[in-house]
């Protein structure tokens, strides 16, 4: 009965190395592909800001053409002193893999105000909330559906995409209150774009962080090796 | 008397309808936009432009161009070709080509004043107003505080002066009243040059007053249009459309309670002049309004060339180069944007 302990003694030790050799393979591989899902994410979004920018200066040289080059040009714009309409705040945030600073956008803050107001819209809650476990990204979402989602058809009649509104068609007053629509196509592209930068800055921080895990975790294998 | 321009009209506009009709056959034709839609950068276009009248203008401006300079010497040439024109003029020509200045004017004074509204520079400000609008005491806008100010202290030696009988208020210039402010002296211009063009009579009353109206119903559309989703109740857009012109009165009447582009068009597609416009675009777009609009407007110009001995063929001449350098600033800003997939969009062919 004895023997029989001591032979199983070695194997069950054997077996636990084992199956603590694999769990690590498993820890590093996943470490991997939460390296390469997060610069996939960063590649399209990098490539989704560049084909938004691309809309939104043409459709502003198409509002230049429609209301005339005195209409629209930069010596319009206002030099008085006026709060930001839009703000950004960087916060650390702690999760798994370390802390990694966290970009949070505020739009459409009341101007009256002069602080983030009653108008304010948290483009990054979803986000931040979502990264706070790692999670691989689901594929196969198209850039420009962001767009859609953010601003589906027909989303004006809350009070709150009412204030928005205002707050658009007050940022364009610099040059007249009656402008093409296309300056405000222009508008929504750049305020897009805008939103999109933030993301990739966040998408940016977690791809360092998982690299800097899987670097940790090759280095820790190497060094048992 | 209409009919018997031919007898007396050379006398005194011969030699100027010679020069605006020479001026004419230098426009752009077809094979110069393709050519120019090819080209790869700024620097290719002006090497194009530099085997047109535009050449002399362009020769000397360093490298790399930039699309609003191109933009600026082509419009000076406009401008030396108008005050060729201008100078040579008797009445009551020489009235009839101020005239045509006067909305460039209109736009000058706007900026001068939205931009100390922002607080700009003056002199940065006067770089960006347009030559053809130029007036002696323009500097001085930038004192006014409200309208009643800018018509006492500057515009009451202007020919704008007549104008301003239903601006005159003392409210404080803010940016809705600039706006309309900028419409209603406007309204009132082309209600005037319509009337000087009806009393002027002949071949230049009958060509005139239909390009005159066809401005005042582009101008109701495009004012309807920009007016969508802004706090300008319907009676003050109503009263931005001109008194005159295939839309008034009824036309106006629609247009002033309409709310997306959709209703724009079911009241424009009731005429005949503009159902054709509309049947170019589909339901709910209004991206490709403009370019129908400008085609419009330059079969328009060009027909006013088929006729003689009258004075349309200044306005339309004038009319169709500012056409022109619209189009080549969209062509320059699709090349130095990569964009030239999107050339088409715009470019309005004159012949």
């Amino acid at each position: 009965m004895e023997e029989e302990e001591q032979q199983n003694r070695p194997e069950s030790c054997e077996n636990g190395r084992e199956d603590g050799e694999a769990e690590e393979q498993r820890q590093q591989e996943e470490s991997v592909l939460q390296f390469l899902d997060s610069m996939d994410g960063y590649l399209t979004l990098l490539d989704s800001l560049s084909s938004t920018l691309r809309q939104g200066w043409i459709d502003l040289a198409s509002a230049r053409h429609s209301m005339g080059v005195s209409r629209v040009t930069s010596v319009l714009f206002d030099l008085k002193l006026h709060s930001a309409s839009t703000t950004l705040h960087v916060a650390e945030q702690a999760d798994s893999m370390g802390e990694q600073p966290h970009f949070v956008l505020y739009k459409w803050s009341s101007s009256d105000s002069g602080k983030c107001g009653s108008g304010e819209i948290e483009i990054d809650k979803r986000e931040l909330q979502q990264s706070s476990s790692p999670q691989l990204r689901h594929r196969g979402a198209s850039p420009h559906s962001e767009l859609q989602k953010e601003y589906p058809a027909g989303s004006t009649t809350s009070p709150k995409a009412y204030q928005v509104q205002n707050e658009r068609f007050k940022l364009l007053s610099v040059f007249g209150t009656l402008v093409s629509p296309k300056l405000h196509t222009a508008q929504l592209s750049f305020e897009t774009a805008l939103g999109t930068l933030v993301k990739i800055a966040n998408m940016r921080s977690s791809m360092l962080s998982a690299f800097a895990q899987v670097q940790k975790q090759s280095q820790a294998t190497t060094k048992m090796a | 008397m209409y009919g018997f321009e031919a007898l007396t009209f050379n006398i005194h506009g011969g030699y100027l309808e010679a020069v605006v009709r020479g001026h004419r056959s230098s426009l752009l034709t077809a094979s110069d936009y393709n050519n120019l839609c090819q080209c790869e950068t700024l620097d290719d276009i002006k090497m194009h432009l530099s085997a047109t009248e535009y050449g002399p203008y362009l020769q000397n401006e360093p490298s790399p161009l930039h699309t609003t300079t191109i933009v600026e010497k082509c419009t000076l040439k406009l401008v030396d070709e108008y005050k060729h024109m201008l100078c040579q003029a008797t009445e009551p020509l020489s009235t009839f080509l101020e005239y045509i200045t006067y909305g460039h004017m209109i736009d000058n004074v706007v900026l001068i004043v939205t931009g100390t509204l922002h607080e700009r520079d003056v002199q940065e400000l006067l770089e960006k107003c347009h030559p053809l609008g130029m007036f002696d005491s323009i500097a001085s806008l930038a004192v006014a505080q409200n309208m009643r100010e800018l018509y006492r202290l500057v515009l009451v030696d202007t020919p704008l002066a007549p104008y301003f009988s239903e601006c005159i208020t003392s409210e404080d210039l803010d940016d809705m009243n600039i706006e309309i402010m900028r419409n209603t002296l406007y309204k009132a211009y082309l209600e005037d040059f319509y009337k000087f063009c009806k009393k002027l009579g002949g071949a230049t009353a009958e060509i005139m007053t239909d390009l005159l109206a066809f401005e005042a119903d582009k101008r109701a559309v495009n004012i309807t249009i920009n007016s969508i989703g802004t706090e300008l109740t319907r009676d003050d857009r109503k009263k931005l459309y001109s008194n005159f012109g295939l839309l008034y009165p009824y036309g106006h009447e629609e247009l002033a309670v309409c709310e997306d582009v959709d209703q724009v068009r079911a009241a424009l597609e009731k005429y005949p002049a503009y159902q054709s416009i509309f049947a170019k675009l589909s339901y709910g777009e209004s991206q490709m309004l403009d370019k129908a609009f400008y085609e419009e407007e330059v079969k328009r110009l060009c027909l006013a060339f088929e006729q003689q001995f009258h004075y349309g063929v200044f306005f339309a001449y004038m009319r169709l180069r500012e056409q022109e350098i619209r189009n080549l600033m969209w062509i320059s800003e699709c090349v130095a944007q990569n964009q030239k997939s999107r050339v088409h969009d715009s470019v309005v062919f004159i012949f």
